[in-house]
């Protein structure tokens, strides 16, 4: 039949949800606002003192993943979104008119995901190269820069795109699971930020074994040009965040088919 | 057409739906009456698809709800009126859900039109009254040109004008040959509104029949004026009467005919200056009917009084 919901038919009413309210507007405008800003305020204050930086930390100093330090903040800014995508559905009881227009429960979480996961890869690779290149127009002539054409700088600036993306999903397969908005915002920044601060108190031998599995060192590792000693390389830690956010999808799919609305 | 078909839903120690069985017809409005926490809404949520039932199972036209492939063209349902992001303006909630089920986007306007809502179309849902959410809701509802459509409670919060609308609007519904299944707690909103009444009370159906067919089943009471009223009180009490309502005007009597009544008066030698036979109201019948079915009923006045 013609008129047949498909998962097509269901990502673009998702899409049309997605961009017509205001958490989403405002999360991508903080997105774009803490990338680039605080990138253009970072890179040109290291320009500014770079000439009396010593010479130990001229050596290591790194382009790009300083031109990138806004990925940090902006990190949470893709929480936001990928979680109210869903919870705000559940808070405002919009998911039942939601569910009785597509039943097909499985078809809707991974329509919204599609949605989701285009939207904000486009944004934040669109982002991290603005922030990358702005940085290195900022540097140019003083410090050392970097560049696209240089292939493991292109993929430490299109994997931060990658990474905070997958942060989304990660954020969003949260909010099926606890279903209030709150609830998985908090969980989230926890995880960000809460559990390597447990790791600290644990012994360094320790620290050395879980901390690299942790979403921010993680994400360190996805963005570094250099490979750490300590941490994955580039495509083994985007491979561990791949993973956790199987996992949850999969935890917050099945929850989602189970459950009463 | 809508099928009940021995639904029961156990929410983990409450028994919300209780071996519910009954069917909805095309062509007339039908009234699904009960007490607050009856059931109504988790057997409307059940037929959507929503909540998943214990037992039994809610068909529409012959299939399941998750087996329709375009829901909203075959369902139309107005649940609750609040079930809307408050942050989305009507138009862009009314497209996101015709995008959906590949509904054109004219039919958008079309039913923002119908409802009378369009002038506040470009407005956050946020904003609305109750009364204006009820009417998005209904737009919802009709976006598909459904043949089988459920309302939850829809006159709460409407005017008066509001509430005439939709009355005449349920019943040009079911004249184009629709399921129009409406549910309200209110008996007598449900008299004037629906042609066939299911009534249930704990989740449990207690009956079915058109308007007059309750009236009719129910006992009807019959008020006398006499010369003596404490003597034909106690007349009627020796004949396994009720006595309702006695004082100085005259009595209201249940259990007995106007007939019998009648006879007694003679026999006991009492003049009876008036005997009328009284039909119970619709209220009457649904508070007998339910009585022992409310889910939270308050105190009995009289004995909550210190006498």
């Amino acid at each position: 039949m013609s008129n047949e919901v498909t998962l097509m038919s269901t990502a673009k009413s998702e899409w049309i949800k997605f961009r017509t309210v205001r958490s989403t507007i405002m999360g991508t405008i903080m997105l774009v606002v803490l990338t680039i800003g605080l990138g253009v305020l970072v890179t040109s204050l290291v320009r500014a003192h770079y000439t009396t930086m010593p010479l130990a930390q001229q050596v290591t100093f790194d382009p790009v993943s300083t031109s990138l330090v806004g990925v940090i903040f902006a990190e949470f800014a893709v929480g936001v979104i990928g979680a109210l995508f869903i919870t705000s559905e559940y808070t405002s009881g919009a998911i039942r008119t939601t569910l009785a227009a597509v039943p097909n429960r499985f078809q809707l979480s991974f329509a919204k995901l599609l949605v989701l996961v285009v939207s904000m890869l486009v944004i934040c690779e669109i982002v991290c190269v603005a922030a990358f290149l702005i940085g290195m127009a900022i540097f140019s002539g003083v410090v050392p820069t970097a560049s696209l054409t240089h292939a493991s700088d292109l993929r430490a600036v299109l994997f931060s795109g990658v990474y905070l993306t997958l942060l989304a999903m990660f954020s969003y397969a949260l909010g099926l699971i606890l279903r209030q908005s709150l609830a998985s915002i908090s969980v989230f920044v926890s995880l960000l930020l809460i559990v390597p601060l447990i790791g600290i108190a644990f012994p360094q031998s320790w620290q050395n074994h879980f901390q690299k599995f942790e979403p921010i060192s993680l994400g360190g590792s996805m963005m570094s040009v250099v490979p750490n000693s300590s941490g994955f390389d580039p495509l083994h830690a985007l491979l561990v965040m791949a993973f956790y956010v199987v996992v949850l999808m999969g935890v917050g799919v099945t929850l989602f088919q189970r459950r009463d609305a | 057409m809508l099928k009940i078909d021995h639904l029961t839903k156990r929410y983990s120690r409450t028994l919300a739906v209780d071996d519910l069985d009954f069917e909805v017809k095309p062509g007339v409005v039908t009234g699904f009456l009960g007490p607050n926490g009856s059931g109504k809404s988790t057997t409307m949520r059940i037929i959507l698809g929503l909540d998943h039932a214990t037992k039994g199972r809610a068909t529409i036209n012959g299939v399941d709800y998750h087996s329709l492939k375009d829901p909203l063209r075959e369902v139309g349902a107005l649940l609750d009126a609040k079930s809307v992001h408050p942050g989305r303006t009507a138009r862009n909630h009314l497209r996101a859900l015709a995008a959906s089920n590949k509904i054109k986007r004219s039919r958008v306007d079309e039913v923002l039109e119908f409802v009378g809502i369009s002038s506040v179309a470009n407005k956050k849902v946020g904003g609305f009254s109750l009364g204006m959410s009820q009417r998005l809701g209904i737009a919802g509802a009709l976006l598909g040109d459904p043949g089988v459509l459920l309302f939850d409670e829809p006159v709460n919060g409407l005017d008066p004008e509001g509430i005439r609308w939709i009355r005449e609007f349920f019943q040009s519904l079911a004249k184009e040959g629709r399921t129009v299944f409406v549910s309200s707690h209110l008996m007598s909103e449900m008299a004037v509104s629906a042609d066939q009444i299911i009534v249930i009370g704990r989740g449990r159906f207690i009956t079915q029949g058109s308007v007059d067919d309750l009236t009719a089943t129910a006992n009807g009471t019959v008020f006398v004026r006499a010369s003596d009223i404490a003597k034909l009180s106690a007349t009627i009490k020796t004949m396994n009467g009720t006595v309702h309502e006695e004082n100085d005007h005259g009595l209201t009597v249940g259990g007995l005919t106007s007939d019998e009544i009648g006879k007694a008066a003679f026999d006991a030698g009492i003049s009876i200056f008036e005997l009328t036979p009284q039909r119970a109201s619709l209220e009457e019948v649904f508070m007998d009917l339910t009585a022992g079915a409310v889910e939270f009923g308050g105190a009995q006045i009289d004995s909550a009084r210190h006498e």
